[in-house]
């Protein structure tokens, strides 16, 4: 009898996934500007479906992903929409920049296929288009500002230096930096730019130094430049705080800015004592051999929420899957603890405003949460 | 009478192609012809005329950023709004033109460089009216008698844009400002002493093809109905520079077989070996430069002549 179950079991898995897979749609970037945000999100979903397949898939079927790389190229990205609908795809997550998930949005609002971008953070993204079909739950960029400021106010700062590079995005950050301080009630007392390519920071830190502030801002997504700034900073033997924008929570400096980044705080939305975090690395670590980071959470949050609303759809028509997506309420990886996914009142930027976190390195690593909302 | 029949066949077998594909097929079609009709403006003027711009894609940013801007910021009549687009990219070509009409080589490339980064720094700060770092979206080409041209009908104008400004470039060619635009671009000097206006032939070879461009930029606009920033950047002035190098800089051929290769090359090989594409191009444009300088179509003609 026993025998006899276990055949049945193994007949009705075997009839279950021998059914059309559900396919989902990835546009990534795998050689452009957004590839080191790109990669690890990616396979983070990739372990994500993998998961779900593992556990008997969704409605029964397995979940197949197509992954395109659009090069961060807007034109092409939109391009890749289309041969994904033309696939076959029900849903589509988009993992490149921001320009190019906008793009996409153009021909999924036509198609009325449900998109998600799990990672972009650009506040535009569900205004610019009444696009029922596009959701979003990276963290906006205004509220990670809010949040990194929520901590300087809770320092009682009254002058502070802000520090950029002069990329398109870290002059976008270093506007808003300048914005939120400035709407504190705090004061600029100095403001520099390291320009792209430079090799050294000293100047621009013997005028902060100068200035003499409570604490110093860093608005500037250049790796290599934000590195000069910690080498400077060091080298002078200053003593006041930073506070950096998020990306700092990208774990390359770790290796790149060894020795330099003790004590730097900077905002992020990965708490890794959260027990979603603590299970998810031990799972991921288990089955790929590395260990993941906060890029990895954002994808496997959002191949979760897509399996998760097709289920609760009961189908794979896209418009039952776009009332059960903006039905969602998940707690995921990504946030602070206790945090949950939601898109209220038909909004459709599902990241919870006082979800984001504010962390410290300790040593090299990336260590504690100091810091939680914008309260 | 037999070149018109060719010019209209030509376009037929364009435009009617587009009526048998998928939608993804069309889309890369639309944007491929739109790759092509830059590289022919643009090698008029780098591979023609001897100047090394690399505004050109400002230029087309220009004009797809200004149709929307007039249309749907400043509500004014489709043809208003094209005629004024057009006199704005006439505008600022003159104003890069006439004090760069002085420079040569690498001076005047480091000129049209900095308004190419200029360009985005506009687009990025330029806060409602250019929609900042997201761009505009949210608008539609405007219907036109009671209707909205779209899908393949769409690539049908691509294909008449096309063909068009192959039609301006090919006259002006062999007309007497093509021929002195190649002596300009072999040896000023002596260009000089033969009668060429240099600075006038310089000054005009910038203007219109920035003009073409330009009016490329407004068709792109309404391909997918949203313009941004990334679209006009550094990274696309090069690509255009290096298609049509190796395609064959100063040949209409050699522009349109560089960027059909240089623009499909992801799209073909991504799906076969993934994203090593990029090493194809970059020794698709070092083997250019090295071993056939005359690009693609000086490899066909050697070829030819020894078979």
């Amino acid at each position: 009898m026993k025998n006899l179950l276990a055949v049945a079991a193994a007949l009705l898995a075997a009839s279950t996934f021998a059914q059309e897979p559900i396919k989902i749609g990835v546009i990534t970037d795998r050689v452009g500007v957004s590839k080191p945000y790109s990669e690890p999100c990616t396979e983070g979903t990739v372990f994500g479906a993998a998961e779900i397949n593992r556990r008997g898939g969704v409605l029964g079927r397995k979940i197949e992903l197509l992954i395109e790389d659009d090069q961060s190229r807007p034109d092409i990205s939109a391009a890749l929409a289309r041969k994904l609908i033309d696939q076959g795809a029900v849903f589509i997550l988009s993992m490149s920049l921001t320009p190019a998930t906008q793009q996409q949005q153009t021909v999924t609002m036509e198609a009325k296929t449900p998109q998600m971008t799990p990672m972009n953070s650009g506040d535009t993204l569900t205004t610019q288009l009444p696009n029922p079909y596009f959701w979003q739950t990276g963290p906006l960029g205004s509220i990670q500002i809010a949040t990194l400021l929520a901590h300087a106010r809770a320092q009682n700062l009254k002058r502070v230096a802000l520090i950029s590079d002069n990329s398109d995005l870290g002059q976008l950050l270093a506007r808003f930096f300048r914005a939120g301080l400035e709407k504190a009630g705090i004061q600029i007392a100095a403001e520099e730019v390291v320009p792209r390519g430079a090799t050294t920071a000293e100047p621009q830190m013997q005028k902060i130094r100068a200035a003499n502030p409570d604490a110093m801002f860093m608005a500037g997504v250049l790796t290599a430049e934000n590195v000069l700034i910690f080498k400077a900073y060091r080298q002078f033997g200053l003593k006041f705080p930073i506070h950096s924008s998020y990306n700092l929570s990208v774990p390359v400096y770790m290796s790149v800015a060894k020795g330099l980044i003790d004590g730097v705080t900077f905002v992020d939305a990965y708490d890794p004592d959260k027990p979603e975090v603590k299970q998810f690395v031990a799972e991921y670590t288990k089955a790929t051999g590395k260990a993941p980071f906060n890029m990895h959470g954002y994808g496997y949050d959002g191949i979760m929420m897509v399996a998760e609303a097709i289920r609760r759809a009961g189908s794979t028509d896209k418009e039952k899957i776009r009332e059960a997506m903006q039905q969602t309420s998940y707690a995921g990886v990504m946030g602070a603890k206790g945090m949950k996914y939601r898109f209220p009142e038909g909004k459709r930027a599902g990241f919870d405003p006082d979800g984001m976190v504010v962390r410290v390195y300790e040593g090299d690593r990336q260590g504690r949460v100091v810091h939680v909302g914008q309260k | 009478m037999s070149s018109l029949l060719r010019w209209l066949g030509a376009a037929l077998l364009l435009a009617g192609a587009a009526f048998l594909l998928s939608d993804y097929h069309n889309d890369v079609y639309r944007k491929l012809l739109l790759w092509v009709t830059l590289a022919l403006s643009y090698n008029f003027l780098f591979g023609i005329c001897g100047q090394i711009a690399f505004s050109h894609f400002a230029f087309y940013g220009i004009g797809a950023y200004s149709v929307v801007i007039f249309l749907f910021q400043f509500h004014l009549p489709f043809p208003l709004a094209i005629l004024l687009g057009i006199a704005l990219c006439i505008l600022f070509a003159l104003a890069v033109a006439i004090p760069s009409a002085r420079l040569e080589g690498f001076y005047l490339a480091l000129a049209t460089l900095a308004l190419a980064q200029l360009f985005i720094v506009v687009l990025n700060e330029g806060g409602a009216v250019t929609g900042g770092p997201g761009g505009l979206a949210n608008y539609k080409l405007p219907e036109f008698l009671g209707t909205r041209i779209r899908g393949p009908w769409y690539t049908a104008v691509i294909v008449l844009l096309l063909l068009g400004t192959l039609a301006v470039l090919w006259r002006l060619d062999r007309s007497w400002f093509g021929r002195a635009c190649r002596a300009v671009r072999d040896n000023p000097e002596v260009a000089a002493a033969m009668g060429v206006d240099v600075a006038r032939t310089k000054v005009t070879a910038f203007t219109l093809t920035s003009a073409l461009a330009g009016i490329a930029g407004m068709v792109y606009a309404f391909v997918d109905n949203t313009v941004n920033p990334p679209i006009f950047g550094l990274d696309n002035a090069f690509l255009l520079l290096f298609m049509v190098i190796v395609g064959g800089a100063g040949r209409h051929a050699g522009a349109i077989i560089g960027a059909a290769l240089l623009f499909l090359v992801p799209f073909v090989l991504s799906p076969l070996i993934g994203h090593h594409h990029v090493l194809v191009f970059g020794v698709l444009v070092v083997a250019a430069i090295l071993l056939q300088p005359r690009g693609l179509v000086g490899l066909y003609d050697a070829i030819r002549r020894h078979p």
